[in-house]
């Protein structure tokens, strides 16, 4: 446990209530959100396990903040923490800008309605 | 070549993540505008906690791996590439997922394999109709 655990937490709790509370993009309740996330995660591990690998490393931490827990291969566990909140933060975002765009254009052509986000 | 290997793998990632902008129809790099607004405020804070976590030396880089180039605030410019590439790949990922998804509707509600094929690589969705048949929304 440190500073990396500790922020890698926060930033999940922060990209959550970003989406929960403030953008309400609704994209946690859909299938295409969680199967494109398992699909993410699962190319972290060899891009990941690339960088971090201990006999190679291209990153190297600082054991004394973090748990220390590496898996698999050298992945620090709190990578996959930083990882989800990070691209969950990009989805987010880019659907609400997308919104953002749709109602933006509706308003100006005035008679077309704006296209629903697919789920 | 070495020293360019944190590049390389974050190439790697543009390069398979390609077709599902070509094949599945992400329409990712093609809405750049879009891209943009989702992208910078992203940028901007995960920069900003990395330099941090470098300055409290919590991790650091190795000097055989990455190319030296340095940033302000020291943060390697391989960072900034993989804060840009890394949520990249993660939308296109969503898009495509997306259409997938939409286009395995559409077979299921009895559409022609071939139509939702084709239709596949430009989002998934049925193709918008002409204009002529949108007459009846005019207010």
């Amino acid at each position: 446990m440190g500073i990396y655990t500790l922020t890698a937490l926060v930033s999940v709790v922060v990209v959550l209530a970003i989406e929960l509370l403030w953008l309400r993009t609704g994209i946690l309740r859909t299938w295409r959100f969680w199967l494109a996330m398992a699909i993410v995660m699962g190319f972290q591990v060899p891009v990941d396990g690339w960088l971090t690998k201990l006999s190679d490393p291209l990153v190297l931490y600082n054991e004394a903040d973090m748990t220390g827990i590496r898996a698999p291969w050298d992945i620090p566990v709190e990578d996959f923490a930083f990882g989800f909140g990070m691209v969950t933060l990009a989805m987010v975002l880019w659907v609400h800008a997308g919104r953002r765009e749709e109602r933006r254009a509706a308003a100006g052509a005035g008679t077309r309605g704006p296209r629903q986000e697919r789920a | 070549m070495e020293r360019g290997e944190y590049l390389v793998v974050m190439g790697l990632c543009l390069l398979i993540t390609l077709p599902l902008e070509l094949l599945l129809g992400a329409r990712v790099w093609r809405r750049p505008r879009r891209l943009l607004v989702a992208m910078v405020p992203l940028v901007l804070v995960y920069s900003i906690w990395d330099i941090a976590m470098i300055a409290a030396g919590s991790w650091s880089y190795s000097d055989e791996k990455l190319t030296g180039i340095l940033l302000p605030f020291e943060m390697p410019l391989e960072e900034l590439v993989f804060f840009i590439v890394v949520p990249i790949c993660g939308l296109l990922t969503l898009e495509a997922v997306g259409n997938v998804l939409t286009a395995l509707g559409r077979l299921r509600a009895g559409e022609p394999v071939g139509r939702v094929l084709r239709d596949l690589p430009h989002g998934g969705g049925p193709r918008p109709a002409p204009a002529a048949s949108t007459g009846a929304e005019v207010a």
